[in-house]
């Protein structure tokens, strides 16, 4: 429409989340001036730090042409096993030593995925939902089944750090921990490799065509490996995020947001056929999410229509694109 | 260039290869020069993909010599042969749909340098460098999935040439391509030619290349019948080498005097694809409806069945109007419909052949609410006979068969359910010459038993073997009728063009 | 005809071996306590009390659980325990329609049944509760409007709408509210917290920014005033809110320490033991058990009687001065 705008602009998922969020945020700004305020930017932004994390690891594996599961039960499973070794090994380690721990369990159960899926080459979504069972089973089974609120003391002053903290003019307090470094640098760093590498591209163009990627030569299986030991990791980061700023080790928690990660992405506008995904795309698709989950209050949507809401999003921002494609498709015809 | 060496950059030497006790090539010779575009033709499962695959390194043959650029290769494999410029470029492409042009075409020379980081700049100067070089214009950061097929193969040639290639081989270049489309590339691969690459074709639709290629190998059964220069062949000899028989094109049989109208069509309309069709089609009449891409014959063809909904206008079998846009109806009234892409829409590729067949016929077993299978598949076994379908096996999935047979299991399906009118949108599209003849023997003995068949077709020599009356279609509206034994080749292609 | 004959030979060897524990168990009366899952804190608890009964008494009571938390698991254990021929079942169910066909038969066979937590069981001889729900909320409540001066705006909190005992509690506290403190107010809907502690604090979070106002506020899922702490915690809040609900010391201990959690209420698994027990050896025993009867024990000292259901008033109320009492 503009020249300014890319091609395709107003039909992107993109712009379509924007422009939901931006109308969520004017009723509810409308429905209560206190809305917009420093407090409800730090809430929302402390809230999309584990989803973030998640979701960019989701959207990994959507633009390599798989799907994943398992993420949230890798999470969780990192974060208490970190913790209950810490506890019972050097419960005065530093925080990054154990962060470091945790990524590293992840990084070991996304390895194994990556051996099924890269190895054996077997459906990527069988494989994560039978692996989402055995991790979460040996989890409970194994290694315990307690929540422990008696985290390291390092894990515990990782929570108070704050980047910003005060008091707006209206008296309401607000703040921002450190962790949200966390997620700005998954952002970054999973940008760089997407865009910059020619192991990103090598994620694209699988995600696009496994066989044409066999034909030039890219190795699809260290790609894929790479994919699923990166998401892995991830997944460890957001758990031991997530453990350490609810300052509990909770076996049970975590396990069955995957759907709402997965849908943040899909609203997005990743496509769970592969290829296709953006960041930008996903950190909307997460903003809204989280957006629909800690406002329903101040707009005056009861809890039990919260996931109702969700659903309709995921239908609208899925539906609508896909309806487009299928006018302009039917037009050209 | 191409006259400063002698040399072959392609020389291979009683190539054979046998799988487990087939042979596939058995003892061929076979060379290219640079700067040369050579023809490799052959029927399904003659050895012609067998040949590329030893070429391009992904097969080893059991025995012979391949040299490349004076190079003897014993041990040949995919990063070799592209390394030494061979590269080919298949049906499908192998294009990546979600990624730009620039990209897809530069993506694999970064990949052979062994680059950690991708330049996204230097990838778009190497796409911009090569697409001048062969003088087209395609947005650089265009994603390849929105891009028309032709410019999808431009995209495909580029990025060979980006990988410095001194042999493109060509997979079925034409197959899917318009007649101006194939002019075009034909323009280029001229380009090509000139600057000292060479172009190995590989196709069972050659009459379309021969004109720009020096060199003609046809193969039968793995061995090499025929080879020559180009202009020792045309058409009808090069399909006399590669079925090893005459396939004689006889004109079908008139209609018989006195038979009766069967389809009667008035003043079809659908806005914004054809407009006020009428037609009239007897028993035992091939009615052939051309026009290029985009004349509306492809979608008058689906409105006969159903598929679009005319906006105005009758469709009358035997007198009676059923309702239109509705392909149940159409069905149920007695026409059947075997769509163009046979691939996609017609068939079950994973399911079996006789399944196939059947599910057209389920209604027709029915037992008091069950399935009489036996029946069933008696009758599609019975069908696969009749059609003279090479299939191993009748429970063996239609994916495993040659796309002739798979037009017939489709041809099966609607016959079985004896249709009064069937309408065949390309029905050999994609299928091998020998096959080809093949169904349009079947659509003529259709004819004669007496049913009304509509042939929608842009291939010149089928609409005349098959015709009895050709409706030419432009922009929609029919503008020209004729008669199938009046005109030669040349004229009808004369009458479609104008 | 073979193995035909192995196996009624193998069923005879079962039935004497089984004949043989039962006259062993003639000896001494032995009850069995079947848990949900075992090792973990609350039950093992539990089995403290199940071990004082037993000393006490000198019977052989017991407590067994399955090592996961699986309905399955726990039916094949009660199958283990009629096997080995008890005298009574005291079962903490895990899912109370997947135990039914089982305790059934042991009903069948002469053993009593005693349940927990599952007031809607058919086979069984009594359940016992510590308390009734609703009273449970009400306690809580009492708590809260006490410590908000009985006015104010507060919220409340359950671990997922579909939870009936959670929903009976808050309804409970909502309605002591409405009866005694015309004052106060309810804001907003139940929050949902989906026991987790992270989604109570974002919960927590958004009451706070929607009703600035808010003084209380009242917890169902034991991890929802640990993640309600959290929240009041960082905004250092501690003294101007109060908050109470359910929980164990061991999940919300920092935050009664720092004063972000004022108080929380929970049963002591150790007394419903050995009230289970004690409740096994009266049927036994043919002893009725009447409305406002006295068990004998530290909140069961007047128990409700409603068909089959015995309530107690047994909860417990911890804050920061007791909780080293309760190390779970």
């Amino acid at each position: 429409m503009s020249g300014l705008l890319p091609q395709g602009f107003w039909t992107r998922n993109e712009t379509l989340v924007a422009v939901v969020i931006i109308l969520f945020c004017i009723v509810a700004t409308l429905s209560d001036p206190l809305f917009f305020s420093a407090t409800t930017l730090t809430d929302l932004l402390r809230a999309s730090i584990v989803l973030g994390i998640l979701a960019v690891a989701a959207m990994l594996v959507l633009i390599s042409g798989g799907i994943d599961v398992s993420f949230t039960a890798i999470a969780v499973f990192a974060m208490y096993t970190t913790t209950v070794f810490t506890l019972a090994v050097a419960p005065e380690l530093p925080w990054f030593v154990i962060f470091a721990l945790s990524i590293g369990i992840g990084a070991c159960l996304g390895a194994i995925n990556g051996i099924f899926i890269a190895g054996f080459g077997l459906p990527t979504l069988i494989v994560t939902l039978g692996t989402l069972s055995v991790f979460r089973g040996f989890l409970l089974t194994f290694v315990g089944s307690q929540r422990i609120s008696a985290l390291p003391p390092e894990m515990r002053d990782f929570s108070r750090m704050m980047i910003t903290r005060g008091t707006t003019e209206a008296g309401n307090f607000y703040a921002l921990p450190w962790a949200f470094a966390a997620l700005v640098f998954v952002v970054v760093l999973t940008w760089f490799i997407l865009h910059k590498t020619m192991l990103g591209r090598s994620i694209f163009a699988i995600g696009g065509s496994v066989e044409s990627a066999r034909r030039i030569g890219i190795n699809v299986r260290a790609t894929q490996f790479f994919v699923y030991v990166y998401v892995g990791a991830l997944a460890g980061l957001a758990g031991i995020i997530h453990g350490a700023m609810g300052r509990m080790a909770d076996p049970f928690s975590l396990v069955g947001l995957e759907l709402s990660v997965i849908a943040a992405v899909v609203l997005g506008g990743a496509r769970l056929i592969g290829g296709y995904g953006t960041i930008t795309g996903t950190l909307l698709g997460v903003a809204l999410i989280v957006l629909v989950q800690n406002s329903l209050i101040v707009v005056g949507i009861p809890s039990t229509w919260q996931s109702v809401t969700i659903g309709l999003l995921i239908l609208l921002g899925t539906g609508l694109p896909a309806w487009q494609a299928k006018r302009a498709a039917a037009r050209a015809a | 260039m191409a006259a400063a060496t002698h040399d072959a950059l392609v020389d291979m030497k009683g190539v054979t290869k046998r799988y487990g006790g087939v042979t596939a090539l058995d003892g061929v010779d076979f060379t290219v020069h640079a700067g040369e575009a050579v023809c490799l033709a052959g029927e399904n499962g003659s050895g012609k993909s067998t040949l590329i695959k030893i070429l391009s390194g992904v097969e080893q043959p059991t025995a012979g010599t391949i040299s490349i650029n004076g190079t003897q290769h014993t041990n040949l494999n995919p990063r070799v042969s592209a390394a030494a410029g061979v590269m080919v470029i298949f049906q499908d492409f192998s294009l990546f749909p979600n990624m730009s042009v620039a990209e897809n075409i530069a993506f694999s020379t970064q990949l052979g340098e062994h680059r950690t980081l991708f330049d996204l700049s230097r990838a778009r100067k190497l796409a911009q460098s090569v697409l001048e070089r062969i003088g087209v214009d395609i947005a650089l950061d265009a994603r390849v999935e929105s891009l028309p097929v032709a410019h999808k193969q431009l995209v495909a040639i580029c990025r060979a040439l980006a990988s410095e290639a001194r042999l493109i081989i060509m997979d079925e270049p034409t197959t899917a391509l318009t007649e101006r489309e194939v002019r075009s590339l034909l323009a280029i691969i001229r380009k090509l030619k000139e600057e000292g690459v060479a172009v190995l074709f590989v196709s069972h639709k050659l009459a379309e290349v021969l004109e720009v290629s020096e060199k003609v190998f046809v193969l039968r059964n793995g061995k090499k019948v025929a080879e020559g220069p180009a202009a020792e062949f045309d058409a009808a000899s090069l399909t006399r080498h590669m079925t090893g028989r005459d396939v004689p094109e006889a004109p079908p049989s008139a209609v018989t005097e006195g038979s009766k109208t069967l389809l009667d069509v008035e003043n079809l309309t659908k806005v914004g694809a054809f407009a006020d069709v009428s037609f009239a089609l007897k028993a035992g009449e091939v009615l052939g409806v051309s026009g290029l891409l985009g004349s509306g014959r492809t979608s008058l063809a689906k409105a006969l069945f159903g598929l679009v909904a005319p906006d105005s206008g009758t469709i009358r079998l035997d007198g009676e109007a059923f309702a239109l846009g509705d392909p149940i109806a159409a069905a149920s009234a007695g026409i059947g419909y075997v769509p163009e892409d046979r691939l996609t829409e017609g068939l079950f590729l994973t399911q079996s052949i006789a399944r196939n067949i059947a599910v057209g016929r389920l209604d027709a077993h029915e037992r008091r609410g069950f399935l009489d299978l036996g029946a069933l598949m008696s009758e599609a076994t019975d069908w696969l006979t009749r059609l003279k379908v090479k299939a191993p096996d009748p429970q063996a999935p239609v994916r495993s068969l040659s796309g002739g047979n798979q037009q017939r299991v489709a041809l099966a399906r609607w016959l079985s359910r004896a249709p009064r009118v069937l309408v065949l949108n390309g029905p050999s599209v994609g299928v091998d010459v020998g096959s080809k003849a093949d169904i349009h023997d079947i659509i003529r003995d259709l004819a004669r038993s007496g049913i009304g068949v509509i042939v929608i077709s842009d291939d010149l020599p089928e609409l005349l073997a098959t015709c009895h009356r050709i409706l030419v279609m432009k922009a929609g509206r029919v503008v020209d009728e004729i008669a199938g034994n009046s005109v030669t080749e040349d004229e009808l292609a004369h009458r479609l063009a104008s | 005809m073979k193995t035909k004959i192995t196996l009624m030979a193998a069923a005879l060897l079962t039935g004497s071996a089984l004949t043989a524990t039962a006259v062993n168990a003639q000896d001494e009366t032995s009850i069995a306590t079947v848990v949900k899952i075992a090792g973990i804190q609350w039950f093992n608890r539990m089995e403290e009390g199940v071990k004082q009964y037993a000393e006490d008494n000198g019977v052989n009571a017991f407590q067994v659980g399955p090592a996961q938390a699986d309905p399955q698991q726990q039916a094949a254990l009660i199958e283990d325990m009629i096997a080995q021929g008890v005298d009574a079942l005291a079962v903490v169910p895990m899912s109370p329609e997947a135990l039914e066909p089982v305790l059934g038969r042991a009903m069948e066979q002469g053993i009593t049944v005693i349940t927990h937590e599952a007031a809607a069981q058919q086979n069984t001889h009594y359940d016992i509760e510590a308390f009734r729900n609703e009273d449970f909320g009400a306690n809580l409540m009492e708590q809260l409007a006490t410590c908000m001066g009985g006015e104010g705006e507060y919220a409340v909190f359950v671990g997922s709408l579909t939870s009936q005992t959670h929903n009976q509690w808050v309804d409970g506290a909502i309605a002591h509210q409405e009866a005694n403190y015309p004052n106060m107010t309810l804001v907003g809907d139940k929050n949902e917290t989906f026991d987790d502690a992270q989604n109570a604090y974002q919960k927590a979070q958004e009451v706070l920014r929607a009703f600035p106002n808010v003084k209380g506020m009242q917890g169902s899922a034991s991890t929802d005033v640990a993640g309600i702490g959290l929240a009041i915690e960082e905004r250092g809040m501690e003294e101007a809110t109060c908050v109470f609900g359910t929980s164990l010391p061991s999940i919300a201990g920092q935050y009664l320490e720092t004063g972000a959690v004022d108080g929380i209420g929970f049963w002591d698994p150790s007394v419903a033991g050995y009230a289970m027990n004690k409740l096994a050896t009266m049927v036994m025993n043919g002893e009725e058990v009447t409305d406002g009867m006295d068990l004998g024990l530290e909140g069961y000292e007047s128990v409700a009687l409603e068909g089959k259901v015995i309530y107690g008033q047994a909860w417990v109320n911890v804050n920061k001065d007791n909780m080293a009492d309760y190390p779970f």
